[in-house]
């Protein structure tokens, strides 16, 4: 038997008259069980891609960026031991679910050979050129020799000094070359290796084996 | 011929030469490639010239954007690689909303776009566009041919990368230095790239986890998507629904993948979808989601989406496992060889006659079901009900976006995949003309080719009706005009106080008349009863026929699931809204 349909519209119970399940997901999709609570919040994570150096492959990663919206703080990129081969470092800040979605989203990209998330003791470094006001040269020094830096230029008016190292030191550096005044400053952001004789990628050949990598199966 | 003898005369001194277009031709043929639809242009016309000589057929379009979506058609019809072509600047551009919906509904369409010269590139010429940059962010990949020496391995290579693990959209852009200048570079058999090799079996020991879970759920859930179909996995779908009697619902673009008048089906869930299809999907326990990627039309809110369910996902793309609703088990693989996978690990059919009852018990209290009072305005779904009736199980429906496409899919019963053909993920008003045509370039003779279409959306492409004339395509073209954007004015009824801002059209053609002069047979109905009549004469005129159903103009689609609402609550009439 079938209920009548009313005029505008079908039969059936109305959703009041329904069962409802009580349970509910969290935005990222994820059933919320009292066993399985996670806090997700946003970590910075240095994430390494092994690319096909083709023209437009930067383009391709800053957009997919862009248009999944996810956030990301610095992108350095160079060439590897393998012609045709470059590494790109991102750092990005995301919960964990998203940066697992970040990894999978850049591993689809054709240039993309493979993609990893670095570990927290992997080795990084960041470079910061900065120009101070050149009045008191001796007391630059002596701080640029505290950092174990460099000076790369240096006029009357201007000295211009290299520091590297994580992005707390790069911080106190700026910190303490603030009382000199800084008239300009360049950073590059972190470029990153796994440490020791772990791949920096997944499946990562070593340059000495000389053969590139191939994507991970 | 011509080209064989070309190389025969040449082989023997020097290796053999031939333009860029040439190659692109030739990888298109080592492709399999049968049939391009495209529009003709100044930077294209080094390829078609090369196309004069070449077996595969062209089919000219009255517009590019009816070229994408009718070569978007009939890849979906032959499960393969659709090919479509046009020429720089407003060529390329017309072509790109086609290419974002190949992109969204995962489409294998290959679109060739003529660009102006190398060299010239950057310099704002004539009908130059940033191809690439415009089509970056909507296809899988696209490719730029710096010269003549790359085409060949490019074109084969876009080809191959369409149809490689998740299909998509790929697009080469022929400066035409590159088509005209001469080559020597052997074409190689079409490729796709190593770094999009994917993974094709899940690990085993995820299957089995699957398998015990799956098991010993109480209230087990097939989802099937268009991922399904894509996968040529229907069959093993299908067997291992039933070998488990396991209820189905599928996704929009999975229409087809299950028959819907099989016991276990319960058709497609989301905004539009059964009231028992959303209530399955509310409450079970164990979904099993084949292909999909949980697109919010069918989730509605996340946060009450299958919200008790531990959630098996089996999909070929990684990014898709845990990017709208989390996995609790994914199995990562091409979905025929994880579902053989899965069946094999499965002990037998989890004992849950109590969940099976409550499903059929659904389909009895939810209803679809319309009233076509005799003398009352005429019914849309009766229409689609009348013309499913009258064509075979093979027929292919297409549409275009809105009112009349979700009465098609509620109001069709789809037994077959392929059959279904419409803009899912995109929604874009205009898909169904240019659709019917590349549908019926790729289906077989005998099946019948229906487009149910809207007043808004016959609108957009109707100029595409021409092409079908001038192919003498058999096609039947079924407009339920209610003179309204019609999905627009329920919206604004339900949502906006009633405020028909720009949703009503003080006036439309006269559709039949403008079929006649198009070269088409055009029919008009107004009453239900000349439905029967004019349904057998449209499908009996050997070519393409235009019914202008004037149809109740305030009929509303239902059931409905508001925008970010809970699949439960779905209205079934307005107040409930």
């Amino acid at each position: 038997m079938t209920p009548e349909i009313p005029k505008e519209g079908l039969a059936g119970p109305a959703p009041a008259e329904r069962p409802h399940p009580s349970g509910r997901r969290d935005a990222r999709g994820v059933r919320r069980d009292a066993d399985r609570a996670v806090e997700d919040s946003p970590q910075r994570t240095i994430l390494s891609a092994l690319v096909e150096d083709e023209p437009g492959v930067l383009a391709r990663i800053a957009g997919l960026f862009s248009r999944r919206q996810f956030n990301i703080d610095s992108l350095t990129v160079g060439p590897t031991t393998v012609q045709g081969h470059s590494r790109i470092t991102l750092v990005v800040e995301e919960p964990r679910g998203q940066i697992a979605q970040i990894e999978r989203q850049l591993a689809k990209l054709k240039p993309v050979i493979s993609v990893g998330e670095l570990d927290d003791d992997a080795v990084r470094t960041e470079v910061v050129l900065m120009k101070v006001r050149g009045q008191s040269p001796a007391d630059v020094q002596a701080v640029v020799a505290m950092f174990d830096g460099q000076t790369i230029d240096a006029g009357s008016a201007s000295i211009t000094v290299q520091i590297s190292g994580d992005e707390q030191t790069i911080d106190d550096a700026i910190d303490a070359f603030d009382q000199f005044g800084i008239i300009e400053i360049a950073r590059t952001g972190y470029t990153a290796l796994a440490r020791g004789m772990q791949p920096t990628v997944p499946g990562e050949k070593p340059g000495t084996a000389n053969e590139p990598t191939v994507p991970p199966r | 011929m011509s080209k064989q003898e070309h190389h025969e005369t040449e082989s023997t001194t020097e290796p053999p030469t031939q333009t860029g277009a040439e190659a692109a031709i030739e990888a298109l043929d080592a492709a399999g490639v049968e049939m391009i639809f495209g529009v003709q242009g100044g930077a294209i016309m080094p390829v078609y010239d090369a196309l004069f000589h070449s077996d595969i057929r062209h089919i000219t379009m009255a517009h590019e954007q009816g070229a994408a979506h009718a070569a978007d058609a009939y890849g979906v019809v032959r499960n393969g690689p659709g090919v479509c072509m046009a020429t720089s600047g407003p060529g390329a551009t017309n072509l790109v909303t086609g290419i974002a919906d190949a992109n969204m509904d995962s489409d294998a369409l290959v679109a060739l776009t003529g660009q102006v010269p190398a060299d010239m590139v950057g310099s704002d010429a004539f009908q130059e566009t940033d191809t690439m940059g415009v089509t970056t962010p909507l296809t899988k990949h696209n490719y730029f041919a710096h010269g003549a020496d790359e085409v060949g391995a490019m074109v084969g290579e876009a080809v191959a990368l369409s149809t490689q693990g998740r299909f998509g959209p790929t697009l080469i852009d022929l400066p035409k230095n590159a088509t005209v200048e001469s080559t020597t570079a052997e074409t190689p058999p079409p490729t796709p790239p190593a770094t999009t090799i994917p993974q094709r079996r899940a690990p085993e020991a995820a299957v089995a986890t699957a398998a015990e879970t799956i098991g010993a759920a109480d209230r087990p859930l097939l989802l099937l998507g268009g991922g399904v179909i894509k996968a040529a996995a229907t069959d093993i779908a299908r067997t291992f629904a039933r070998t488990y009697e396991i209820p189905v619902v599928t996704t929009m673009p999975g229409i087809g993948s299950f028959p819907e008048d099989d016991p276990l089906a319960l058709s497609w869930a989301g905004m539009h979808g059964t009231g028992y299809a959303n209530m399955a999907i509310t409450h079970t326990d164990c979904l099993i989601a084949v292909g999909t990627r949980f697109d919010d039309r069918l989730t509605g809110g996340i946060e009450t989406f299958a919200p008790e369910a531990t959630v098996v996902h089996i999909e070929i793309d990684p990014a898709e496992v845990s990017k709208n609703i989390h996995a609790d088990i994914p199995l990562i693989g091409d979905a025929a060889e994880v579902l053989t996978q899965l069946d094999r690990a499965m002990t037998g059919a989890p004992p849950v006659d109590e969940w099976r009852e409550q499903v059929q018990t659904w389909k009895q209290e939810y209803p679809m079901d319309y009233v076509q009072g005799p003398d009352g305005p005429l019914k849309p779904q009766y229409i689609v009900e009348q013309l499913d009736a009258a064509t075979s199980d093979r027929a292919i429906v297409t549409t275009g976006v809105g009112q009349h496409q979700m009465w098609a899919a509620q109001y069709w019963t789809f037994t077959e995949p392929r059959t279904w053909v419409s803009s899912h993920g995109l929604g874009t008003m205009g898909y169904g003309v240019p659709a019917a045509i590349g549908a019926r370039l790729a289906a077989d003779d005998d099946q019948e080719v229906i487009c149910i279409d809207g007043d808004g959306s016959f609108l957009m492409t109707m100029q595409e009706l021409s092409v079908a004339v001038r192919e003498q395509l058999d096609i039947t073209i079924a407009i339920l005009n209610n003179e309204y954007i019609g999905m627009v004015r329920q919206w604004q009824d339900a949502f906006f106080d009633g405020r028909r801002m720009a949703s009503e059209y003080s006036w439309m053609p006269e559709f039949d008349a403008l079929a006649e002069a198009l070269g088409a047979k055009g029919l008009r109905v107004d009453t239900h009863e000349e439905v029967d009549e004019a349904i057998a004469a449209a499908l009996a005129y050997d070519g393409p026929a235009v019914i202008d159903f004037h149809i109740d103009p305030f009929e509303n689609v239902y059931p409905m699931v508001p925008s970010g609402g809970a699949n439960g609550r779905f209205a079934l009439t307005p107040d409930q809204l």
